[in-house]
């Protein structure tokens, strides 16, 4: 029998790596695509499909749209707008990000352990890919220049966060507005840092966050 | 329909985004005159939530709400004169914004729900951006981008904390819906080591929007980038949200007896906040920069006092209050010096008394009443907090409470002084008007006003909101 979450969490660790080793901004929205459709395939795959009453299955729906369809898909307007194809010397270079990324990935696997949380079958592995994701983007932030890197990065963090809530916490707790909610933040979140990233481009010829230095004490 | 207290805001703030700004700028004065009636409904309790496992009303949640209320009216009779004599491009973008952050404010306090609180968090970032890139210079941009990222890295640890928080819950065999209410009533069998580490992340999380140090490094591009009507807003209203958020997790620790540990992180954030707000006052070459700062020594010193307990909750609590007064009087008074002036450097500006002469009364009076000097209440906080401070016995942190208050009244008399009655170098451009002179009055003269009579419902409702935590007013 082929473990669908193991598959699942698979291709999350996969585009994280990827996308600390790709220059390429399209490559890197491409990768956002995959990964939150992964991630937001998780809590369904965990739960069954045969359980779920017919509004959960609407909102997996809806979360598959917002994450996998239209957030990338307003990273792709934006990355066409400023014109820029890829990231020009990174604060990390791309080699040392994905070491980086491997110890990350080793460090997550040690602190699930550590914790020995008693949790269901399956949910250690999510809870390892979930900090990963999480660390990962935080990483992104902080070696990457370009602002569209960054709002990439932020995502990713998002997406963590995400998988941790999913792994952690017992889905009795979902309510539908609220997680409905916290994606419609997210959402406009990267609306309003596409419309920024926009118009640092247009007041700067760039979108490199390191041209942001006028505000100093 | 509690609801109603944030949906109309909400709703109107909408309608004007489509409307021509002159009907807007009536309507934004008519929306926050109906926000503080529904306000004042509320607090006489003619309202049920409807969604009662989302949304309740809460005392500290209708202090912070009333507070704002009060604060967005005054500021919306100011930005009716304000909002024709800049250079806005985008006036119903202004107009709706500014009814939308007191909508997602008004959510904030009537949360009962951890990660609806979170939601109404994230979205005062959202709702707010606008308004801080609302003059569209590369200054202006910058800001604007500081403040999406880092309160949103900042709040997205705040849900991670409140996931901890549900852990906390899951680990044990108790089955109750996930709300403060219910949470606070099964505290003692929570799993401690998670509880813990959820607060961790929610006092940096929700401290980043507070603008406690070392988070706090958007807050003065914000507040200086930002019109002066949502200068005061975030300085008056947002940062006391944000602050609601920390409290009321602080509220579970105490239940579950882990008190002294969020205590003693709200004082080392608090006494860390006050000095890094003290010393870049000091020599700052912008006022409007040097006000952020102060704003991040008093959040400083409502951490601080929140975490010291008893007597000095109560200053705390009252703190909240005269800071949202009497900062929100002096952004919108710094606002007719810039438009007055069109400058915000301090050195640039001087003999307000001759040409800006009701503008100077309003920032010499709110820079007395920043002081912590009577006749305003901030006087009457600060000397709680520190009479709290000194009988639970902790002496070191008083002398640093002190030298903090001590620095920034130099920092900030200095700056006042000079701006007052120093030769000026730029000529006056725009003259005052009544609109804008009367709301810091109204403002300034309310904290007096309480200080001297506190109203009985007012009074009640802090102490309801302090008692829970072991805050109380006979020492």
């Amino acid at each position: 029998m082929i473990n669908y979450t193991e598959i699942t969490i698979v291709f999350i660790l996969l585009s994280v790596l990827l996308s600390l080793s790709s220059s390429r901004l399209m490559t890197l929205v491409k990768l956002m695509a995959l990964q939150g459709g992964a991630v937001s395939l998780v809590p369904l795959l965990l739960e069954g499909t045969q359980h779920l009453p017919m509004g959960e299955l609407l909102f997996f729906q809806v979360m598959i749209l917002i994450k996998c369809i239209i957030i990338p898909g307003l990273l792709v307007l934006a990355v066409k707008r400023v014109r820029i194809k890829r990231e020009i010397e990174p604060f990390i270079g791309y080699h040392a990000s994905i070491v980086a990324g491997l110890v990350i990935l080793l460090v997550s696997v040690f602190v699930t352990g550590y914790l020995k949380l008693s949790l269901p079958e399956g949910h250690n592995f999510v809870l390892v890919s979930a900090i990963t994701t999480m660390a990962a983007g935080f990483f992104l932030m902080m070696a990457r220049r370009k602002a569209i890197t960054q709002v990439i990065g932020y995502l990713m963090l998002e997406n963590g966060i995400y998988l941790i809530g999913t792994a952690l916490t017992n889905p009795s707790h979902t309510l539908y507005v609220v997680e409905f909610g916290v994606l419609l933040d997210l959402l406009v979140g990267v609306m309003i840092m596409g419309i920024i990233l926009h118009n640092i481009n247009s007041a700067f010829d760039d979108a490199d966050t390191t041209l942001l230095g006028r505000l100093k004490d | 329909m509690i609801e109603f207290v944030f949906l109309l805001p909400i709703i109107m703030g909408l309608i004007i985004l489509a409307l021509p700004p002159s009907v807007g700028r009536l309507l934004l004065l008519i929306t926050s005159l109906m926000h503080l009636q529904l306000t004042v409904m509320t607090w006489l309790g003619k309202f049920t939530p409807a969604f009662a496992q989302l949304f309740k009303a809460t005392p500290e949640g209708l202090y912070i709400l009333l507070i704002t209320s009060f604060i967005f009216f005054c500021i919306s009779v100011y930005a009716f004169a304000y909002v024709n004599e800049t250079d806005i491009t985008n006036k119903p973008a202004f107009n709706g914004c500014m009814l939308l952050f007191l909508g997602t404010m008004s959510m904030v306090t009537l949360s009962d729900h951890p990660i609806m609180l979170w939601v109404a968090v994230e979205a005062t970032t959202l709702v707010s951006a606008p308004l801080i890139f609302i003059h569209r210079s590369k200054e202006a941009l910058e800001a604007t981008w500081k403040y999406v990222i880092i309160c949103s890295v900042g709040i997205a640890l705040a849900l991670l904390g409140c996931f901890f928080m549900t852990l906390s819950l899951d680990l044990t065999n108790i089955r109750v819906p996930l709300s403060y209410t219910s949470l606070y009533k099964v505290a003692s069998s929570l799993d401690p080591i998670w509880l813990k580490t959820g607060f961790i992340f929610v006092i940096i999380g929700f401290g980043t929007k507070m603008g406690l140090a070392p988070m706090h490094t958007w807050l003065p591009d914000a507040h200086s980038q930002a019109p002066s009507p949502a200068s005061s807003l975030l300085s008056g209203a947002l940062l006391n949200c944000a602050f609601l958020g920390i409290y009321k997790m602080h509220i579970l620790m105490v239940a579950a007896g882990l008190g002294q540990f969020s205590s003693n992180l709200l004082i080392g954030f608090g006494l860390f906040s006050m000095f890094v707000g003290a010393i870049f006052i000091i020599n700052q070459p912008d006022y409007k920069r040097m006000l952020a700062y102060s704003s991040i020594k008093n959040m400083g010193i409502i951490a601080f006092g929140v975490g010291i307990g008893g007597f000095a909750l109560y200053g705390a609590f009252l703190h909240i209050l005269h800071h949202s007064l009497i900062k929100s009087s002096l952004f919108l008074s710094a606002g007719n010096i810039l438009l007055g002036f069109n400058t915000k450097k301090v050195k640039k500006i001087g003999g307000m008394i001759k040409y800006l002469p009701k503008t100077f009364v309003s920032f010499i009076a709110g820079f007395v009443a920043i002081s912590g000097l009577p006749p305003f209440g901030m006087f009457l906080s600060e000397v709680v907090i520190i009479i709290g401070a000194i009988q639970s016995g902790k002496y070191l942190a008083v002398t640093m409470f002190m030298l903090a208050v001590l620095i920034v009244f130099a920092g900030i008399g200095k700056a006042c002084l000079s701006m007052s009655f120093g030769d000026e170098v730029e000529k006056l451009q725009t003259k005052e008007r009544m609109l804008r002179v009367i709301p810091p009055y109204v403002l300034l003269a309310a904290s007096v006003i309480i200080t001297i009579w506190m109203p009985q419902p007012v009074y009640n409702t802090i102490i309801n909101s302090i008692q829970i935590i072991g805050g109380k007013i006979h020492g």
